[in-house]
């Protein structure tokens, strides 16, 4: 049964009837009829090939009317409500003199995004040609397109030509789609031309120009008798603004000048071939990693079906054929006598601009020697063709040309597997020592590096500011402002509980609610309460910010917050999930207001088992808001005996017994330095740094929220089997514990892996008299042999274990101020106890899965940029302290290296000792031990090193904290001792 | 299929007529009623026309879609028939009332077009043994006022006349394995070659005489008709007989020779019309 007779049947049904209207109403036709004249219908027709390799004819209604107005200020002509275009739309050029409105064609768009984004462009006239044809061949630029337009400074209009009835055309027989859309965009420029016209005695010559860079369409416009210019060509006439030619992309015929004929890189295949390649297996479709080490390799990561994945070996320039970190490649295997080992060596490209043709030849010899010397090889590939290129705009610097007047100059990004740009600047000299952003435009074949343009400048290297914001884009943390179309969303101000709020929610405001957290916290997202009941058991609560009641599903907040997946914070700073009204006000569980909150109570009695559990949504009033510290000292003191103090005690109690028993089920405590810095309240700059200090109160608060994340998470997964968001962490694999059982056997400690239990115990036990710190180490060894734990969907998975805090089921509930895991959990328990209704996404396992794989992603990237930060801060911190001596363990050791932990600073680094400018010690490297002799020294792991920090600058977008070894003392390798600035300030820090 | 009820008086009055070679709408024996066709007028399918004939009118649709060579002919496409007795052309077609009809039309159709000397098949081959194109042909009957055979002949030749399958390409990579490509042009299409395909004459046995084109009334008086499809040079290529009565040997002959003459007749205005159609609507 094919669906046209559906229809023409019903069409055949019609007929009969529209005859029987006519006759009966026919006043009525000649009304109509007139409707009739503005709107008519025509059918657009084109032949698809479908999945399963059939062809299928679908047919378009399109409507073509006279009502799409030309947007103009000076149109008297059309009835239009609102004008977008000004009528003075003055800009300062040579080449026009009058005032006009520009036309950029579909590959103006494409490639000068970034031109058409400064605020200088203004008065464009985007086709809806343009815009189709845009949308369908890039995405990010789509998006940039659609934000200008909404931009209401820019007077940027969109005139849907296609569906105008004079600018529609039909393509004709034997022309080209694009050949069609040209024409299109040749008709509607001639058409406005022709409609501004009208208006000429009262604009002072308003015209249209058209952008185009294709010759052909160009000299067709010109036959037509229409303003076209290319794009550099009207850029280059901006008098006003030379810097704007720094932001045009390199076109194609620009390129060839720049760079030598000799061809360096083999072709890339075309798409149809690879497509060909991958379908019959000869080719592999996968992600290009480049490696942050040696900019000379890099793998392929090869998705395989289901689980099995693997990756893909490429080594050497010819190989890597311009591939750039992160583009989907499609790679050639090499016979298995090509295989090669990854090289262990760091290799950076170190090349200038100027001998770009001279093949590097030494760093060659280095590959071809790591080849021989080791023999575990991995598939070895090479790169045919990229499949699709994930170029964003890269944060770095300029290398400014060593030639005074060259205006091209090589730009490093400050990501080491991003490759070197070669960008065209006039203000070399401005932007040297800046933070600056430039986008790839392309890279030709014979060019040893990518060609790309200058987009901003973020501001001077090394300043805090530029540097925050440098780490924020690098770790694609969204940071922006909140638009306006979220902030519309939030609740109007002042806000006050409603008594529809109150409806299905319990009224818990008379209980001693307290919250415990760090000094400065604005974000309270959890509070607790502990009573005795009239039959002797305890009741506890633990009452968590309802965001949920805030955030609606699918709105423009929701969306925001579930992209942006967790709050980011920094040293000093904090960025927001959630707009501030909410994080900091209305949702933050601040004393003695009257807040929201979702409570997960249990009933327990004194041994802390738990006897009944209830869900639901509340009103509470904090009674106090504490600092684990002040909570310590009230828990302490005799002498008080209020109500919140005893609430306390029983939390404090029954967390014990908590935790005891947890650690009994085989839960692991893990160890990490954490350091906090102190801020100058001026200058926020960091003047004293210390390690986190851990309280009683710490970990009573995490017991009760670790208690309701697993009460939370049986309770959405009885009730939502299939679409329940849990979180797991999965059980290393044996290999991981290596290094930590290696550690171990070095001082005669035996650590069991078998299980976490075994793991825990054996850590318990492990201690060394006369090293009190060895178990610490120990532990922060076992930390970094562990997995990531992540979010995911019960339909999608069928192992929930947590291995790290041996629970069978867990999830996040506790903060959903900063993480929207938290949300969609709020929501879910919303819906099994009936408090709040469902909405399709959420019951939709694959739609949560996308969702678990962003929110897994921003919080990889989150903690990264966490790191960054602190590693920045310390920096700054050394920075001003000069150099300083400090005692230290080896945590590892590597083949010419020792890494070296600080617990003062938590700090960790790298004591080479085959530097650059010395002869390097004779080193024996031994993996079993691991152990490293350098002359008569041998180091083992934990062994007690002195070293002088101090920060190395020479490399100013590499700033590195360097170590250097005091003692022992080895002749040639060791320095010595030097002297210490600031010593006055020192004892401050020591504890 | 729809019926009139004839008294005995008014059968008398039609076959004096008859003998006497008057219709009673005037027309002549082999005279065919007024006839309008109109192709391309359903935009999802790949080639259509609509014809009335009297009062009958039918719609034909022709999809091309990609499929398996039959085993037998690897390099040949086929074409599959299907009608559609709606309920819109008689209340009697309602439910499953149509069904029996509908076989019994489309089987014929498919013996009358579905061989390499109506239509070139060969042509619809895409790569031998693997690929050919399948065009399907949908009937739909909107009104039944007699001769619907030879309506749905004329309807289909115009709809194949007005067909275009978009071209396509094999294209074989390194390992063997075929692709196949669609052109971007949305013009560059097929067409099929009509010439050879026949249109069916259906001969209607009344009294001694008989008649083309036999109204619902003249329908009632016959008792047996002869269905023939002749080509443009008036080659027979099919014949059959419908009806509960007998036909003797000597007016088959007649009535064949009478079927050759008017189908031959029928096809070079209607190959004018098909073409002058299409030179207007480009």
């Amino acid at each position: 049964w094919r669906r046209w007779l559906r229809s023409a049947s019903a069409a055949a049904f019609w007929e009969a009837c529209c005859i029987v209207l006519v006759l009966t109403l026919s006043p009525l036709l000649f009304w109509c009829l007139t409707a009739l004249i503005a709107i008519m219908l025509k059918s657009k027709t084109f032949v698809k090939k479908t999945r399963s390799g059939g062809v299928m004819k679908i047919v378009r209604e399109h409507y073509l009317r006279d009502d799409i107005w030309c947007g103009s200020e000076a149109c008297t002509e059309c009835k239009q409500e609102s004008t977008v275009l000004q009528k003075d739309a003055c800009i300062e050029s040579n080449l026009c003199s009058y005032p006009h409105y520009l036309i950029p064609d579909t590959n103006v768009v494409l490639h000068q995004i970034d031109v058409l984004e400064d605020p200088m462009i203004r008065n464009v006239i985007i086709l809806q040609t343009v815009l189709q044809e845009v949308r369908h061949r890039s995405a990010p630029v789509y998006k940039r397109l659609k934000d200008i337009i909404h931009e209401k400074e820019k007077h940027f209009y969109t005139f849907t030509n296609e569906h105008r009835r004079e600018t529609f055309i039909e393509r004709e027989p034997g022309e080209s789609a694009n050949d069609r859309n040209d024409r299109a965009i040749r008709v509607a420029a001639k058409w406005y031309s022709q409609h501004l016209k009208m208006f000429e005695s009262d604009t002072d010559g308003l015209k249209v120009v058209l952008l185009t860079n294709d010759q052909g369409n160009k000299q067709k416009a010109e036959e037509s008798d229409l303003l076209v210019y290319k794009c550099e060509e009207y850029i280059k006439s901006l008098i006003a603004n030379p810097e704007l030619v720094d932001r045009l992309a390199l076109s194609s015929d620009d390129k060839n000048e720049i760079t030598s004929s000799k061809v360096l890189f083999p072709e890339h295949l075309p798409l149809s071939r690879i497509q060909a390649g991958i379908k019959s297996g000869s080719f592999l479709q996968g992600t290009f990693r480049a490696s942050r080490d040696n900019y000379l390799e890099a793998t392929v990561f090869v998705q395989g079906e289901g689980e099995d994945s693997t990756e893909v070996l490429i080594q050497g320039l010819q190989n890597l054929n311009r591939a750039v970190h992160q583009d989907v490649v499609a790679v050639q295997l090499l016979p298995r006598n090509q295989w090669v080992a990854p090289s262990s060596v760091v290799l950076q490209d170190e090349g200038t601009a100027k001998d770009d043709d001279v093949e590097e030849e030494e760093e060659e010899k280095l590959v071809a020697a790591t080849l021989m010397s080791s023999m575990s090889l991995k598939p070895t590939g090479k790169v045919v063709g990229i499949i699709k290129r994930n170029w964003r705009p890269f944060c770095g610097m300029l290398n400014v040309s060593q030639i005074k007047e060259s205006t091209r100059h090589l730009f490093t990004p400050a990501d080491r597997r991003i490759p070197r740009i070669r960008i065209e600047t006039r203000q070399a000299s401005t932007l040297a020592g800046q933070r600056i952003m430039v986008a790839i435009d392309g890279w030709p074949k014979h060019s040893r590096y990518p060609n790309g343009h200058f987009v901003r400048s973020l501001g001077g290297a090394g300043e805090k500011n530029t540097e925050e914001e440098v780490l924020l884009l690098e770790h694609d943390v969204p940071h922006q402002a909140f638009s306006q179309a979220v902030l519309s969303f939030l609740p109007k101000m002042p806000w006050a509980i409603t008594p529809e709020d109150m409806v299905r929610r319990e009224d818990l405001r008379h209980l001693t609610v307290c919250s415990v957290d760090p000094p400065g916290c604005t974000d309270i997202d959890d509070a607790l309460h502990c009573r005795e009941l009239e039959n002797g058991n305890l009741e506890v609560g633990v009452h968590i910010a309802d965001v949920s009641h805030f955030i609606r599903p699918g709105n423009a907040l929701d969306k925001e917050a579930a992209n942006r997946g967790t709050t980011v914070y920094l040293c000093g700073k904090r960025i927001d999930m959630v707009p501030e009204l909410l994080s900091s006000n209305l949702c933050s569980l601040r004393s003695n207001v009257e807040r929201l909150a979702f409570s997960c109570i249990w009933e327990m009695n004194h041994e802390a088992e738990i006897l009944k559990t209830r869900f639901t949504k509340s009103v509470i009033n904090s009674k106090a808001s504490l600092t684990y510290a002040e909570a310590q000292m009230r828990i302490d003191d005799t002498t008080k005996n209020d109500d919140t103090t005893k609430s306390l005690r029983g939390l404090n109690k029954l967390a014990k017994i908590l935790k005891r028993r947890r650690i009994e089920k085989g839960a692991l405590t893990l160890s990490s330095l954490e350091v906090r810095f102190h801020m100058d309240s001026e200058t926020h700059d960091p003047i004293d740094l210390q390690t986190k200090e851990l309280m009683e109160t710490n970990s009573m608060v995490e017991e009760f929220m670790l208690l309701a994340n697993i009460s939370v998470a049986q309770k959405i997964y009885d009730e939502f089997s299939e679409c329940a968001l849990l979180r797991k962490h999965p059980a290393p694999p044996p290999s991981n514990y290596d290094i930590l059982l290696k550690a171990a056997k070095s001082k005669d400690v035996v650590i069991h892996t078998d299980s976490a239990k075994a793991l825990a115990d054996s850590l318990d036990v492990a201690k060394v008299d006369g090293f009190p710190y060895f178990n610490t180490l120990l532990r922060i060894l076992a930390t970094r042999c562990m997995m990531q734990a992540v979010y995911f969907c019960s339909g999608m998975d069928s192992d929930f274990h947590h291995y790290g805090l041996a629970s069978p089921i867990y999830t996040h509930f506790t903060s959903p101020i900063r993480r929207y895991a938290d949300i969609i959990v709020h929501r879910l328990l919303a819906v099994a106890i009936g408090a709040d209704s469902t909405y399709p996404d959420l019951m939709d396992k694959h739609k949560q899965s996308a969702l678990c794989n962003n929110l897994n992603y921003r919080h990889k990237m989150a903690q990264y940029a966490q790191r960054a930060s602190v590693a920045f801060h310390t920096q700054l911190f050394f920075k001003s302290r000069g150099i300083l001596n400090e005692e230290g363990f080896v945590l590892f050791v590597r083949k010419n290296a020792i890494i070296v932990l600080i617990p003062k600073f938590g700090l960790e680094g790298t004591v080479f000792f085959d530097g650059k400018d010395k002869t390097a010690p004779n080193l024996v490297y031994d993996e079993e031990g691991p152990t490293l002799t350098i002359e008569q020294h041998t180091f083992h792991i934990f062994d007690k090193v002195k070293v002088t920090i101090s920060l190395d600058d020479s490399n100013i977008q590499h700033q590195k904290i360097r170590m250097a070894l005091i003692d022992p003392v080895i002749s040639g390798v060791s320095v010595p001792a030097p002297d210490v600035g600031p010593q006055a300030k020192k004892p401050k820090l020591d504890q | 299929m729809a019926t009139v009820q004839v008294s005995e008086a008014e059968k008398v009055y039609i076959l004096h007529g008859i003998r006497d070679d008057l219709r009673v709408d005037g027309r002549g024996c082999e005279d065919y009623r007024h006839m309008e066709i109109e192709t391309d007028v359903v935009s999802n399918t790949d080639g259509s026309a609509k014809i009335t004939l009297g009062h009958t009118a039918v719609l034909v649709g022709i999809k091309a879609e990609i499929g398996k060579p039959r085993p037998m002919v690897p390099d040949e496409g086929y074409l599959e028939f299907f009608v559609d007795c709606s309920a819109n052309a008689t209340p009697e077609f309602e439910g499953r009332g149509g069904e029996e009809l509908g076989t019994e039309l489309s089987n014929t159709l498919y013996k009358v077009f579905n061989n390499k000397r109506s239509v070139d098949l060969k042509s619809l081959c895409i790569s031998e043994g693997e690929h050919c194109w399948v065009l399907y042909v949908d009937v739909l009957l909107l009104q039944c006022d007699g001769n619907l055979y030879d309506a749905i002949s004329i309807a289909i030749k115009a709809a194949l006349f007005n067909t275009k399958i978009p071209r396509v390409q094999i294209s074989a990579d390194d390992e063997g394995g075929k692709e196949i490509e669609l052109s971007d042009d949305p013009y560059d299409c097929m067409r099929l070659n009509v010439e050879n395909v026949p249109c069916i004459v259906t001969l209607c046995k009344v009294g001694h005489r008989h008649v083309v084109d036999a109204t619902l009334q003249e329908k009632a008086c016959s008792v047996a008709s002869l269905i023939i499809s002749v080509t443009h040079k008036g080659t027979v290529t099919c014949t059959r007989k419908v009806g509960g009565g007998s036909l003797d040997p000597e007016s088959i002959f007649e009535m064949t020779e009478a079927g050759k003459r008017v189908g031959k007749a029928l096809h070079t205005p209607l190959m004018k019309l098909l073409q002058e159609e299409e030179s207007r609507g480009a």
